[in-house]
């Protein structure tokens, strides 16, 4: 946790541990201070985030699903 | 998806401000399609945690489920922790931001206002002189007595409950305050250290002399006690002058304001908003301090803990407890009070360092340089709505069974029946608790998504940091539940 940012916000001076988070951060919280390049890294480091949400939501239904008949069989077992 | 996005990326060329305004002026369809979504996964939820009241239900007693315990437990925990994960299919930043910040504004009341004040000081008053004489001078039978009544079927159920489902009316009705703002006061500055700690103090004292002395049954000691809290909220009031005192130091006008943020009413500018319940839980102003995040805690723990020792396994803690320690140290009433003391401070204690701990651990998964501190105050007013689905658990039965009683003790107070009517509430009362502490985990689970939200530019950082939040709100749940499963007993060797 101690060791050095990836990188620190220009406008708000808060330190970020990787890179894309930056990016992310200043995209959302600084949208009118944003450069073209800036601007296209957030705006392909959304693409990026929607995929791995999609990983992610894949994931929770794995779950879910899981759960659910974790419990059913749970059920027809002790109740 | 991929293939089309980076098509539109390069023929329209899109800008920042593009996107921004796309996102944040979503098409009100979309807010549509999306809010349709939410409802049916919200129907699942509520499915289950209606099957989870019918198999309780089932049975008369709560102490024969026919479910067995641990399933029943486990399936509280489910509900919570597949609510968490449903919650984190909602990722369009704008869909939680509209939803967290709709309100209506009433019409104004300005009008009616200054008589509605002047006639919520008058009531306080009134029913805090009358409490005191009463105390004294009327019935001493708990069920006849209106200090009594008014004290827990008023102050500790019924006021709770229109406060966190209606709005907060305190200020207005506080009585020590309307008393305290007719005098000369402010010859103090209040100490900015203390913050809301003295308050966090009081609440627990005010519990702990619950718990000890038999203020709920015999009236006269209950009127020295409201005594005693009156010359103390008196003499800090004048001390420090009203504003600061009732804003910091005085517990039950901050238990108040806290269980109001969970209200669908608030006030701004003099306005009378509507708001879905519990947005302002995602508000940054109601915790600025670690005090306000050991006062929610204390909230939560009071209940569970005036919940716990009042059941069967509450009072065989305690009885085994009291046998530990030896008999010559003192007798058994001191040791019991040592024991009753002991428990609720250690039990405090690990509540507050299991929220803590949640803290650090959420910062540690994430790797944010944001404090632990920021994090853990951020996430402590969604626990609000938590408190409120347990309190309601717990006082809504005697609100109902002790109502009747308070009807007739207000309209004779000094001449009631002798056989006061105490209602026993419907078995479905049982089902109500049940689903009153799942659905305050619920709202407390969609706050704290929307605060992640808020606090993290990633969205899937923002997921990751509620893991811990949800594990011990997982764990609030299932002791809540298991307290509310276990057959009511009477706590041992307090008079």
């Amino acid at each position: 946790m101690e060791e050095t940012p990836a990188g620190t916000c220009e406008h708000c001076g808060h330190p970020f541990p990787t890179s894309e988070r930056l990016v992310l951060h200043k995209g959302i919280e600084h949208p009118s201070q944003l450069d073209d390049s800036e601007q296209e890294a957030f705006e392909s480091a959304v693409t990026e985030e929607e995929a791995d949400l999609r990983t992610l939501r894949l994931k929770a239904l794995a779950v879910l699903v899981l759960l659910y008949f974790g419990l059913l069989i749970l059920y027809a077992i002790f109740a | 998806m991929d293939v089309t996005g980076c098509a539109k990326k390069e023929s329209k060329g899109w800008s920042l401000s593009t996107i921004l305004r796309t996102v944040l002026s979503v098409p009100r369809f979309r807010v549509g399609v999306q809010f349709l979504m939410w409802v049916a996964l919200l129907m699942f939820v509520v499915d289950t945690v209606a099957a989870g009241n019918g198999l309780t239900l089932s049975k008369q007693s709560r102490d024969t489920l026919a479910v067995p315990q641990w399933l029943y437990l486990a399936t509280g925990g489910a509900t919570i922790g597949a609510s968490a994960l449903l919650a984190s299919f909602v990722t369009d930043r704008a869909f939680i931001r509209y939803l967290h910040s709709w309100s209506r504004t009433l019409p104004s009341i300005e009008r009616w206002w200054d008589p509605l004040v002047w006639i919520g000081h008058g009531l306080g008053v009134a029913a805090l002189v009358l409490s005191v004489f009463l105390g004294f001078a009327g019935p001493q039978l708990p069920t006849a007595s209106l200090t009594i009544l008014l004290t827990f079927a008023g102050v500790r159920a019924g006021l709770p409950i229109v406060t966190y489902f209606v709005g907060n009316v305190w200020p207005v009705l506080n009585p020590w305050r309307t008393i305290a703002a007719i005098l000369p006061s402010g010859y103090r500055e209040y100490p900015d250290s203390l913050q809301r700690w003295p308050a966090v103090g009081g609440l627990l004292v005010l519990v702990w002399v619950e718990v000890i002395f038999p203020i709920s049954t015999v009236p006269t000691v209950l009127v020295m006690v409201i005594l005693i809290y009156s010359t103390i909220t008196i003499t800090g009031a004048l001390l420090f002058g009203p504003e600061s005192w009732f804003d910091n130091a005085d517990p039950l006008s901050v238990l108040f304001r806290l269980y109001g943020a969970v209200a669908p009413l608030q006030r701004e500018n003099d306005e009378i908003q509507v708001k879905l319940p519990g947005s302002d839980l995602r508000s940054s102003d109601v915790v600025t301090d670690v005090s306000d995040v050991a006062f929610i805690i204390a909230l939560i723990w009071e209940l569970t803990y005036s919940g716990f020792i009042t059941t069967s396994a509450g009072v065989t803690t305690v009885e085994t407890l009291v046998s530990f320690i030896p008999a010559m140290v003192a007798n058994v009433e001191v040791r019991a009070v040592l024991v009753y003391t002991i428990l609720f401070v250690c039990g405090y204690a690990v509540f507050l360092g299991a929220y803590w701990y949640a803290g650090r651990l959420s910062r540690r998964g994430t790797g944010t340089y944001i404090t632990a501190r920021t994090i853990a105050f951020q996430f402590a007013p969604p626990l609000l709505a938590i408190a409120a689905g347990y309190h309601f658990a717990h006082y809504a039965g005697l609100f109902v069974s002790l109502s009747p009683a308070l009807t007739m003790a207000l309209t004779s107070p000094l001449s009631p029946p002798a056989n006061p009517l105490v209602l026993s509430p419907p078995s479905w009362f049982e089902g109500l608790g049940i689903a009153s502490v799942l659905i305050g985990h619920l709202l407390a689970i969609w706050a704290a998504h929307a605060v992640a939200y808020d606090l993290f530019s990633s969205r899937l950082v923002a997921i990751r940091s509620q893991y811990p939040f949800i594990a011990v709100m997982i764990g609030y749940t299932v002791i809540s539940l298991w307290i509310i499963s276990l057959p009511g007993a009477i706590p041992p060797y307090l008079s």
